[in-house]
């Protein structure tokens, strides 16, 4: 199987420059809106299945990257500056000399293939020139062509394609466009050349069949015009084909139940020859239910022979399939480096349960807490001592629940995250809360919690600090457990009741305070 | 790794050798020099295997050339498109000078682009190309390098790859292209030759492929004796040299459709089967052959000293010669006359 180890993105929409090396088994690409998830899909779809025609629906102009475009037009108008949209697709060695060489970006000998968006310097220089000094501000897309060929220089025919791809688009799964191609595809890597085209051509006999013996009857009446079927490209076995389950087309189901469908039949296994080498999915849980994301993320774990680039929004998904074969996508440019995570942090995301590690690992500052008590009130904390909302300052309080701190501080260290994590010292802070992260801490990252051991948790901080107010909301007709006792029992409940009745006068435990102070700075 | 090169004569089976020794384990690759023997070679390799199997690749010398070894290498960063076959025009640029190798419209000359691999020290990198994706190398109609193409193929041989290259020194009618004085001599004295190969430490074969199955004993002997070119028969066939002398045997033979009429140019004037001698190379088919000399051949022919006349028509007249499977009918061409269409 061909893997594909590396790509080189240059002017490739949002990205001025981008490379990012891939794993042979499982890609997850993450990011958060607009980082160019599907950028990264769209690059590997259009190079690998060159299509000129697919690039030209799509439109140089939308391809090329903007901000070189403003760039070259706030500069001197030279054809040697016009820029050039590059996209170096890395394969891992193989057998074909056509496709191995230095002709790529990096200038490394390697297998792969290119797509280049050029302008055409030598055919329409002197038009170009005119253009540009007649109107500074238009850019002359119309003389740019797209290139497709490999990195030994030849070109890259779309039959010919040494790595046999498919993307599914869950955004754009009900359109006849992406239907037909899915079904294009998938009926071709099902069957070999030769059967393919002895099925369409069993077709078209068929076809011939009922005009001359069905419609003879009607053709017999009419004189000078018959009537026949069509055959045409618009009008064979292969726009024809529709895929069915239980007898029902997928195109009538609903589009979570295609998405699922359709990445299910790709993945069947073939015989080397048929087999699908990489399969790009595009935000595979829009449109899923939980249940049907699980079932898939399930079946994308047992793929084998298969390998897989999935753009995701989805920490279940993202963490499920191994967070190392995450890519994480992002103005940082902090690609490919969850992968140095450790093992059996990686493990604890797989298995713990649903948590926030997307949310996590796309944000600049973060402050973790314990538990929903805490969860609920830091917020109004946040803005009663900082002024301002966290949003505004651009702060995520994500709560974590347990003792799985250490496992974020990996990751944020890893990632540069500012890490303010809040936590109760359950009676021995030296211990809990000093000794227990000397190895984790680093730079960017510190814990709060109460220096005295007896104000061990949240809420007896919580209730010390604002005493008068819990007794009149929680003592009344108690008469078995105390405030404080009651408090600890029903810690959810009772912050959500201080944040609604009494937000006002209600203040945060010193270390709390000194935390927001501390992640804004 | 086996290096050899092998000379072959005329009939001897170069290409069966070839198609012989490929196989579904090797992977092989196979560069020849003219488009026929090209699409020769395809259609053996297509009717051994049914197919052209993916460890099996044929080239043309110039798609080797420009496509597996300048290509992959240089072509991005020297900004080329494609190649020139057209001679360049400045011998006084200097090496240095990219003009020297690439015209204004920044295509490659053709007879130059060995010598840019080399002054790019691109060989050792061609060097591993062959060795990453090739057990064996084969290369037909090797006595065709000429100018930096010779000196390349040296070069690359010593890729650590099977190297075998098939030729027939006689039969090196046309050059793959010439720069100046490179390799100006070098098809000048078989020995100095042979000399090339030994040094570069290619194995010089002429026993494997010295008989000819096409020609009968009778041909080779006329062709040892009157050209002095050493060629053996594989068959003890006689068949007879027929020297035309009277204008109605000469009718005859024009109007004979199973007798081609090998001429050394202008065939296609004589309105009969025919063709001219330098591109009946590598045909197999013909059974009796008619070769027509003129005025100094046919001078030199009858005082006994034909392989004096200059090499190329020398070799042009062996490749005539010994197309013939059966009989060969030696004639002058002033009886052909009568038959010639004014332009």
């Amino acid at each position: 199987m061909p893997a594909i180890t590396k790509l080189v993105l240059h002017n490739f929409k949002s990205f001025g420059d981008l490379t990012l090396q891939f794993d042979a088994g499982t890609n997850v690409l993450i990011g958060d809106n607009e980082t160019g998830k599907s950028s990264v899909l769209l690059a590997l779809d259009l190079a690998l299945s060159a299509s000129r025609s697919r690039v030209e629906t799509i439109g140089y102009e939308a391809l090329l990257n903007q901000s070189a475009v403003r760039k070259f037009l706030a500069g001197p108008a030279r054809l040697d500056l016009l820029p050039e949209v590059i996209v170096d697709i890395f394969l891992e060695a193989g057998d074909d000399q056509g496709l191995y060489g230095r002709q790529n970006s990096t200038g490394a000998d390697s297998d792969g293939l290119r797509m280049a968006i050029v302008p055409l310097v030598e055919d329409f220089g002197g038009t170009i020139l005119e253009l540009l000094r007649d109107n500074k501000e238009s850019f002359p897309y119309e003389y740019y062509a797209v290139q497709f060929s490999t990195f030994s220089g030849a070109p890259h025919v779309s039959y010919r394609r040494p790595v046999r791809h498919l993307l599914i688009d869950s955004s754009r799964i009900d359109t006849e466009y992406a239907a037909r191609e899915y079904t294009r595809t998938v009926f071709g890597f099902h069957t070999q050349v030769p059967d393919r085209h002895r099925l369409e051509n069993q077709y078209r006999q068929g076809k011939e069949g009922f005009q001359r013996d069905n419609l003879k009857e009607l053709n017999a009446t009419l004189v000078e015009y018959q009537f026949a079927l069509r055959t045409s490209v618009r009008s064979n076995l292969e726009t024809d084909l529709v895929i069915t389950k239980e007898g029902i087309p997928i195109e009538n189901r609903g589009k979570g139940e295609q998405c699922f469908i359709k990445t299910n039949f790709a993945l069947q296994k073939h015989d080397a020859r048929g087999s699908l080498h990489a399969l790009l999915l595009e935000e595979p849980e829009n449109h899923l239910s939980h249940t049907n994301m699980k079932r898939l993320v399930e079946r994308l774990t047992r793929t084998q022979g298969t390998q897989l680039f999935i753009a995701t929004h989805s920490s279940h998904i993202c963490s499920r399939l191994d967070l190392r074969r995450a890519l994480l996508l992002g103005t940082e440019q902090k690609a490919g480096r969850l992968k140095d995570l450790t093992e059996s942090t990686a493990e604890f995301f797989m298995k713990a349960p649903d948590n926030n590690v997307l949310e996590f690992a796309l944000s600049n500052r973060v402050i973790l807490v314990e538990g929903d008590a805490e969860f609920i009130l830091l917020e109004h904390f946040y803005n009663k001592h900082a002024g301002t909302t966290p949003q505004s300052d651009n702060v995520h309080i994500i709560s974590i629940g347990g003792t799985s701190f250490k496992r974020y501080l990996e990751l944020g260290k890893l990632l540069g995250i500012k890490v303010a994590a809040i936590r109760d010292n359950d009676h021995d802070h030296q211990q809990n809360c000093v000794e227990n992260y000397k190895a984790s801490l680093y730079d960017g990252a510190r814990i709060f919690a109460d220096e005295s051991n007896e104000r061990s948790t949240f809420e007896i901080g919580l209730y010390l600090d604002n005493q008068k107010i819990c007794d009149g909301l929680f003592g009344g007709a108690r008469k078995t457990l105390t405030v404080q006792d009651y408090m600890l029992k029903n810690k959810a409940d009772v912050a959500f009741e201080l944040l609604t009745k009494k937000p006002e006068e209600l203040v945060a435990p010193a270390y709390i305070q000194e935390a927001i102070k501390w992640i804004r700075a | 790794m086996d290096k050899s090169v092998i000379f072959a004569v005329a009939g001897s089976g170069k290409t069966s050798l070839v198609i012989d020794r490929l196989s579904l384990d090797l992977r092989a690759l196979i560069v020849t020099y003219t488009e026929n023997n090209y699409r020769h070679l395809r259609h053996r390799i297509i009717q051994k295997f049914g197919t052209i199997p993916p460890n099996i690749t044929v080239m043309t010398y110039f798609s080797f050339l420009h496509g597996f070894c300048y290509r992959p290498l240089l072509q991005l960063e020297l900004d080329t498109r494609g190649m020139n076959f057209r001679l360049p025009t400045n011998p006084r640029t200097p090496l240095s000078d990219m003009a020297r190798f690439r015209d204004g419209s920044r295509r490659l000359y053709y007879n130059r682009l060995a010598k840019l691999l080399e002054m790019r020290k691109c060989i050792p990198a061609i060097r591993a190309r062959i060795e990453r994706f090739y057990d064996c190398v084969y290369v037909d109609e090797v006595q065709d390098f000429a100018g930096h193409d010779f000196n390349l193929l040296l070069d690359i041989s010593k890729a650590k790859a099977g190297m075998t290259f098939v030729g027939d020194f006689y039969q090196h009618t046309y050059d793959t292209s010439r720069d100046g004085s490179v390799n100006k001599s070098l098809h000048d004295d078989i020995i100095k030759y042979e000399k090339r190969f030994r040094d570069a430490g290619i194995k010089v074969d002429k026993t494997t492929l010295g008989h000819s199955w096409r020609c009968s004993t009778t041909v080779c002997d006329f062709i040892n004796a009157k050209l002095q070119i050493t060629m053996g028969a594989q068959h003890e066939r006689v068949s007879e040299i027929i020297t035309i002398e009277e204008p109605e045997q000469a009718a005859t033979l024009h109007a004979d459709p199973n007798v081609v009429k090998l001429f050394l140019k202008e065939h296609d004037k004589y309105d009969c089967h025919s063709l001219n001698w330098g591109a009946s190379k590598g045909m197999d088919h013909f059974e009796h052959v008619c070769v027509v000399l003129g005025a100094d051949t046919w001078k030199r022919y009858r005082n006994g000293n034909l392989h004096e006349a200059n090499p190329q028509t020398r070799n042009r007249l062996y490749v005539a010669c010994s197309r013939a499977n059966g009989d060969l009918y030696i004639v002058h061409d002033k009886l052909f006359k009568p038959f010639k269409k004014a332009r």
